[in-house]
């Protein structure tokens, strides 16, 4: 209890001793951001984070080495890609969008859940969490910040994948043309920004899955718990979009459109899909969004 | 232990603490969002889906005279095609692969092509499927299926008719005569009889069926943003799995819009509509295809005489094939191929045995499939009743079991 005092205290002072007596001090811009670039530090200087990435990236040079030794078999096997392997082949380019599908439903997934599963119940599992909130910044913009934190995670093992499929691609088999899944054959200039597309379409697939594994992390104090129930959560999830009889809920599963990113790789591009896939990313962010902050503003912390 | 709570949200202290309350306002905030999604996901397509439209109002004969009459030569789109046959999935894979070895013995190809236009398109026979669709007259179409993670390609310009499949990079290219005489007859569905457009299903259906049929038109509706009027057509003979198909015309111009096909239960069993649609002449550069780098590709010459027509095109590859009967109540007869190794006629009975691989016998495959019933095996699903004799021979059709008995002559 007399630590919970001396943690008000603190926390009220900063407040009371400055010029605004009735109320925290004016959420600015430069605040968020300064919060923001402390998250981006806390995630990205960890060595798990680094190994993480260095697993995502070491993913499509296996791929690639494997195709590349079994050049031989038009059909490159099971899984979740075996339509671009037979291109890749021809094209290196495609081992970018081979090696993101490949890694979108586990590889991406688990990365992305075990950071944002993390992010507020590894900080209370330390003990780190209480110190966090000394600072006059206010719980919501701690989990703002720390949800940014985990998009950007997103987007940096998104493109751990993408580059180093790109750097093998190019080292392995030859770069040129690129025939798209409709049979137009396009330049590799026109190619590289549909395939950064593609990367950032991926990146964006899992914002939802960010708010997810946030929302977890608010309700334990457990790190490994939440980490655990996140990875779990996308397991299950994608083995419930496999039933056929599930037809009726299956549109609403987060990972049900993930792969429509392939979509981009048609002549016209065909965006159905993908805007569906962005919909429900907002609408599970709003959701498990909202219902973090529910939590975290509203949660006893402990420790 | 409350506290740091409270400090943290009410710091100037004048209201007292009311974690519960407040805990329990918070927990509605997400679950009034999840409504708000929830009825914003429930609403729009009502709201999108616009009253009926007024047009003035025209006999069946009128509407069918405008499909049958119209001149529309040039459309691009997209079609959603959603199957619901009630076949098993597995049994739309064997036969694909009967039908693709079967085509590979009597065709004197070396091997089947997956980009083969026939066994691709009993693909169409399984869930849910969006084709893009580009037609400028009787010589330039374009069918792209758009797959999960793969793409195939089915264009015709001119003399020159290709498949591609993009998963296993194979084409088939068709030259000559035989190409321009599949497009003329079948404007919609290069190489193959399987209508893939509303336009060429509703014509099958107006043609075909005339005489047995009962044509009403009802009511009006709104098909990917055109205004149509709803054809039903029903068959006036018993002995039907079909019991209406409906027809969605557009109004401006006579084009199907979209083909429903209800079941004797009352369910959608095929339901092909536009989903966008646009009548003006697609881009000339939409109809060139250059093969692939690195395709695989097989050639098919025009004195083939591929793709005549969808029914010859299927006796060339199964067997023999009869239509016994008219109308709604026609049933197809034919025998089955007796399996992909050449097995002879007693492998059906030890087939199983056959049945090692990717590659099962086919008639071991119906038996294990099927209910036995007087005179041999009955596959029956939604719609479709497939009757397989003792001997060999295949009676199918839209209708019940006891037509395709009596035409089997079992009794």
């Amino acid at each position: 209890m007399s630590q919970a005092d001396s943690m008000s205290r603190a926390e009220a002072l900063p407040v009371l001793s400055g010029a605004v007596t009735s109320g925290r001090r004016p959420q600015t811009a430069a605040g968020f951001l300064a919060l923001f670039r402390n998250e981006l530090h806390l995630t990205f200087r960890r060595m798990r984070t680094l190994v993480l990435l260095g697993i995502l990236a070491a993913l499509p040079i296996l791929i690639g080495v494997i195709i590349k030794v079994n050049t031989d078999s038009p059909r490159g096997g099971g899984g979740g890609a075996p339509s671009f392997i037979a291109q890749t082949t021809q094209n290196g380019l495609f081992l970018v969008f081979t090696a993101l599908a490949v890694a979108l439903p586990v590889f991406l997934p688990m990365t992305v859940g075990v950071v944002a599963g993390d992010s507020v119940a590894g900080e209370a599992a330390t003990g780190t969490l209480r110190y966090l909130l000394v600072a006059p910044a206010g719980r919501t913009r701690l989990l703002a910040a720390k949800f940014t934190a985990g998009l950007a995670f997103c987007l940096a093992a998104t493109a751990a994948v993408a580059v180093t499929a790109l750097a093998t691609g190019a080292a392995l088999f030859p770069l040129g043309k690129v025939t798209l899944l409709s049979g137009d054959t396009i330049g590799l200039g026109e190619a590289l920004p549909r395939a950064l597309l593609v990367a950032a379409m991926v990146a964006l697939s899992l914002a939802g899955l960010v708010a997810i594994g946030l929302f977890v992390s608010t309700l334990t104090g457990s790190g490994i718990a939440a980490m655990a129930t996140t990875v779990v959560l996308v397991i299950t999830v994608q083995i419930l979009d496999s039933f056929p009889q599930l037809d009726a809920i299956r549109p609403f599963l987060f990972t049900h459109y993930w792969l429509s990113f392939a979509d981009l790789l048609r002549a016209p591009m065909y965006w159905d899909g993908m805007l569906k896939n962005l919909g429900l990313q907002a609408a599970y962010i709003a959701v498990f969004g909202s219902a973090a902050w529910a939590r975290f503003s509203s949660r006893d912390i402990s420790a | 232990m409350t506290n740091d709570t409270a400090a943290g949200e009410n710091v100037d202290g004048g209201v007292p603490y009311r974690s519960r309350r407040r805990t329990l306002m918070r927990a509605g905030v997400p679950l009034a969002v999840a409504a708000v999604i929830a009825t914003g996901v429930g609403l729009v397509p009502a709201l999108a889906a616009d009253s009926p439209p007024d047009l003035p109002s025209l006999t069946a004969e009128q509407v069918v005279a405008k499909v049958l009459g119209s001149d529309a030569q040039a459309l691009s789109g997209t079609v959603s095609v959603s199957t619901d046959l009630g076949v098993p999935t597995q049994l739309l894979g064997a036969a694909a692969g009967g039908l693709g070895a079967a085509a590979g013995r009597g065709g004197g190809q070396d091997q089947g092509s997956s980009a083969d236009p026939q066994t691709k398109l009993l693909g169409l026979l399984g869930g849910d499927q969006t084709l893009r669709v580009a037609v400028d007259g009787p010589d330039h179409q374009r069918v792209d299926l758009l797959e999960n993670m793969a793409g195939y390609t089915l264009v015709h310009n001119g003399d020159q008719s290709w498949a591609w499949d993009s998963s296993t990079n194979q084409a088939v290219h068709e030259t000559g005569q035989a190409a321009r005489h599949t497009g003329a007859e079948h404007p919609k569905a290069p190489l193959t009889g399987v209508p893939t457009t509303p336009q060429e299903a509703a014509k099958q259906f107006l043609t075909e069926s005339a005489g047995t049929t009962s044509v009403t038109v009802a009511g009006t509706a709104k098909v990917a943003g055109q205004n149509a009027y709803q054809l039903s057509v029903k068959p006036t003979q018993s002995g039907s799995t079909i019991q209406e198909v409906r027809i969605a015309v557009a109004a401006d111009n006579g084009v199907p819009l979209s083909v429903e096909v209800l079941g004797t239960d009352g369910s959608t069993v095929l339901d092909v509509h536009f989903t966008d649609v646009s009548f003006a002449k697609p881009a000339a550069k939409t109809f060139d295809f250059t093969v692939p780098k690195g395709a695989k590709v097989t050639e098919h010459k025009a004195d083939e005489a591929r793709g005549q027509d969808g029914k010859k095109e299927a006796a060339r590859t199964a067997g023999d094939v009869n239509v016994i009967g008219e109308g709604w109540t026609s049933v197809v007869t034919g025998h089955l191929p007796s399996g992909p190794v050449g097995a002879p006629e007693d492998g059906a009975k030890n087939g199983k045995h056959h049945g090692n691989g990717g590659f099962q016998n086919p008639q071991a495959l119906v038996k294990s499939l099927g209910k036995p019933v007087n005179g041999g095996t009955l596959i029956s699903t939604k719609v479709l009743n497939v009757l397989i004799t003792d001997d060999g021979r295949v009676f199918a059709g839209a209708v019940t079991p006891s037509v395709l008995q009596s035409a089997a002559g079992v009794k």
